[in-house]
């Protein structure tokens, strides 16, 4: 009974969804839809980094680097042959490139999977590292692949970047890759070997014991979590219709720790909230920085503004929750009516479960 | 407990306001009917981030520029800066920003060829004339149709200063480029290409070499270098200035050549002596004043800033000036009649020369070649198109 409460009102709000989605992309200015797209894909960057680090206990800061691949696929896989010849003016591109053309879908899969594959060769060695280890060594490999990238100009046109890749993202495409990937890694977390990651997270030694193969599970983490990051780098080279390597330097990957972290380590929905807030108020701020008068007083405009309001947000999340905004609760419709329970019987004691709305 | 629970939504209330907030003032369209209270020219640069240094130098000149002129045909002009932080996919957003939000009918900007290649995707699709500052990078105006420049391009910068090597009597150079900064490879790759047109043979390029950002070490390039009797350099002033030193250090007793990114004071700060004589290309001097509104500029700018204009503020002050002249020869404040206007652009007088616009969006123009010497920048000569 309970249950089937639950799956109606998911279908339901999946409609609602869907409907809004359907106007939001039919009749909100470009302004907006611009910043809706940028949401999904930055939930997906921090979605799938809460994979790795959140639930798999990997500390790996090679996100950059795996969307960079995922982009590059994406984006030599849609040109069209007559713009890759306006790009590649310097060096022309080797040949079997420089004819195809895929369609978007196809595209995005490939840039997944290639991702997906490189990243594993790279967690290979590297998962054998721990912690901060771990963590410097994907690094490292992020600044390769994208050394590489500046260097292969034949392959990726260097430095000069690839521009006109058709705009193909819209928000039908972001939010749908979104719930995708949400939805599999949810199923995955679930799973049997969803605990079997948890347990390599809060014990390698003890997992190892109970015969969890700490390797295995590593990597079929990494591998999702790489798909993911491909396709949303993919979403990205068509969202913004350019890309060059210095999108995807290390501050992108310190983006996303730091979006995962505010939404809180181990929770999907707080990856997805606190992306799309991170996304949101860097626009909404943007009034900040030009001139405005609160009563008589005018504040005169001062670029950066918004960066310092930013920080202390940041911070106040920091010092108020200190397990992000969602700690590792996930959205659920039961926890939502205890919350409309609570705040009705205005008790507030205070006990578990999740909110937000 | 409690107190943390409602200080969390408090939180979350104060977020979803001040998003909501931050979306109310919507954009108003210009009726037909009503009489036209301001025009909106949106500006975006970065002015925050990585980029910032070239972003506020256009900014000065920009704001000189608007200060000047805010009014077009009768009507008050609403200059509305949006910075883009040196990102791309920002670049998009704040192009968008200024379309959409703002109803700009005209756009300027912006430093770094990256950042106005990511906003120029919006602006064509938006049909929004932009009126580009100094990303010289030629894939900017490529295929667009309402991109402008206000700078020339990188190939005319590669060619002018491959002249005036072989002018000069050199006949052996080497090439050292920054692999990762698109201005670099361009400009080594047309210098190559016109020294071979100048020359006619490949054979006076003696090494090709790269660096990448943030690399401090230049000897393993310099080493390959052989009887080099110059070394062009386009890469920017940081690692210009090492290079130097180091090359002296080497032993080389050649010519130093590189192009506007050298035009910074660091330059001589960190090179010291070791820069002395070096050449470089730039859009403009303020020696070599080519116009008449050159001179009332610098004295403007002095006024305004107590320092001399440098190349960035000077192309932000014509880009602008280039918007407010094709309104005023459009006659409306149409997009598309303001982006006729401007692609017919024909000797109009700016403060770093003459600027013709051809067929490509690009500013035909002259470039400067400047010396440094006793540690400031002379002017050489100048070099036509």
């Amino acid at each position: 009974m309970k249950l089937k409460r639950n799956t109606i009102l998911t279908f339901i709000a999946l409609l609602v969804i869907v409907v809004l989605l359907f106007f939001a992309e039919k009749s909100l200015n470009p302004y907006y839809r611009r910043i809706l797209n940028l949401c999904a894909i930055y939930s997906i960057f921090s979605v799938t980094f809460n994979l790795i680090f959140g639930y798999t206990g990997q500390f790996s800061l090679g996100h950059a680097g795996f969307a960079a691949i995922g982009a590059y696929v994406a984006a030599l896989l849609t040109l069209s042959p007559a713009q890759k010849a306006v790009n590649f003016f310097l060096k022309p591109i080797i040949s079997p490139l420089a004819n195809v053309e895929l369609p978007f879908l196809l595209a995005l899969i490939v840039g997944g999977l290639i991702t997906a594959i490189l990243s594993m060769l790279i967690a290979w060695p590297a998962l054998r590292l721990h912690g901060d280890y771990l963590a410097i060594a994907t690094l490292g490999f992020s600044e390769i692949i994208r050394s590489l990238m500046v260097n292969m100009q034949s392959l990726t046109n260097g430095a000069l970047g690839l521009k006109g890749i058709p705009g193909y993202t819209n928000l039908f495409w972001s939010w749908g890759c979104l719930a995708v990937c949400v939805f599999i890694i949810k199923r995955l977390v679930d799973s049997s070997y969803g605990r079997a990651i948890s347990a390599v997270r809060d014990d390698e030694v003890a997992a190892e014991a109970l015969g969890v193969n700490l390797f295995k599970h590593k990597m079929m983490a990494f591998g999702v979590s790489s798909f993911f990051v491909g396709v949303a780098g993919g979403l990205m080279a068509n969202l913004i219709s350019t890309i060059d390597p210095k999108v995807f330097l290390f501050t992108l990957t310190y983006q996303i720790v730091g979006v995962t972290v505010m939404g809180g380590m181990g929770s999907l929905t707080g990856s997805v909230i606190s992306a799309s807030l991170y996304t949101i108020f860097l626009e909404a701020l943007r009034p900040l920085e030009s001139q405005f008068t609160i009563g008589s007083l005018t504040v005169p405009g001062i670029p950066g503004m918004r960066m310092v309001i930013f920080s202390v947000l940041l911070l106040l999340v920091i010092l108020f929750s200190r397990k992000g905004l969602m700690g590792n609760n996930e959205f659920s419709w039961d926890g939502l009516f205890r919350l409309f329970n609570r705040l009705r019987s205005k008790k507030g004691d205070g006990s578990t479960g999740g909110d937000e709305a | 407990m409690l107190f943390k629970r409602i200080l969390n939504v408090g939180f979350a209330l104060i977020m979803i306001s001040a998003v909501l907030l931050g979306c109310s003032p919507a954009a108003e369209e210009p009726g037909e009917i009503e009489e036209i209270q301001e025009v909106v020219i949106g500006v975006y640069e970065p002015m925050t981030g990585a980029q910032a240094a070239g972003g506020v130098q256009t900014m000065q000149g920009v704001d000189l520029a608007y200060a000047q002129k805010d009014e077009v045909l009768g009507v008050p002009v609403r200059m509305v800066l949006v910075d883009n932080r040196g990102d791309k996919a920002e670049s998009a957003t704040a192009m968008t920003r200024l379309i959409e939000q703002e109803n700009a009918i005209a756009v300027v900007g912006s430093y770094g060829s990256s950042n106005s290649m990511a906003g120029g995707e919006v602006s064509e699709a938006a049909g929004v004339p932009v009126m580009g500052c100094s990303p010289t990078n030629p894939l900017v105006t490529e295929g667009k149709e309402y991109y402008f420049r206000a700078c020339f391009i990188d190939p005319f910068q590669g060619r002018v200063m491959a002249k005036y090597a072989t002018e000069q009597g050199i006949e052996k150079v080497a090439i050292i480029q920054n692999i990762s900064q698109d201005y670099s490879v361009g400009l080594a790759a047309f210098f190559k290409q016109s020294w071979i047109d100048l020359t006619g043979s490949e054979e006076g390029i003696v090494s090709e070499t790269s660096y990448q950002d943030g690399d401090q070490d230049f000897t393993a390039q310099l080493s390959d270098i052989g009887d080099a009797q110059a070394i062009f350099a386009p890469g920017y002033y940081g690692d210009a200035a090492l290079l130097m030193k180091q090359a002296r250090e080497m032993g080389f007793t050649g010519l130093f050549m590189g192009t506007d990114a050298w035009e910074a004071p660091e330059l001589v700060d960190i090179a010291g002596d070791a820069a002395e004589g070096a050449v470089f290309s730039s859009h403009y001097s303020a020696e070599a004043a080519t116009t008449p509104a050159s001179a009332p500029f610098v004295e403007a700018f002095q006024a305004e800033y107590g320092e001399a204009p440098s190349a960035m503020a000077a192309l932000g002050y014509d880009a602008y000036m280039l918007v407010i002249d094709a309104i005023e020869r459009a006659g409306s404040f149409d997009r598309d009649d303001i982006r006729d206007a401007m692609a017919a652009t024909e000797n109009f007088e700016g403060v770093t020369g003459y600027i013709t616009i051809n067929e490509t969006g690009d500013a035909v123009k002259d470039a400067v070649v400047l010396e440094v010497r006793d540690g400031a920048f002379k002017y050489l000569s100048t070099v036509s198109p």
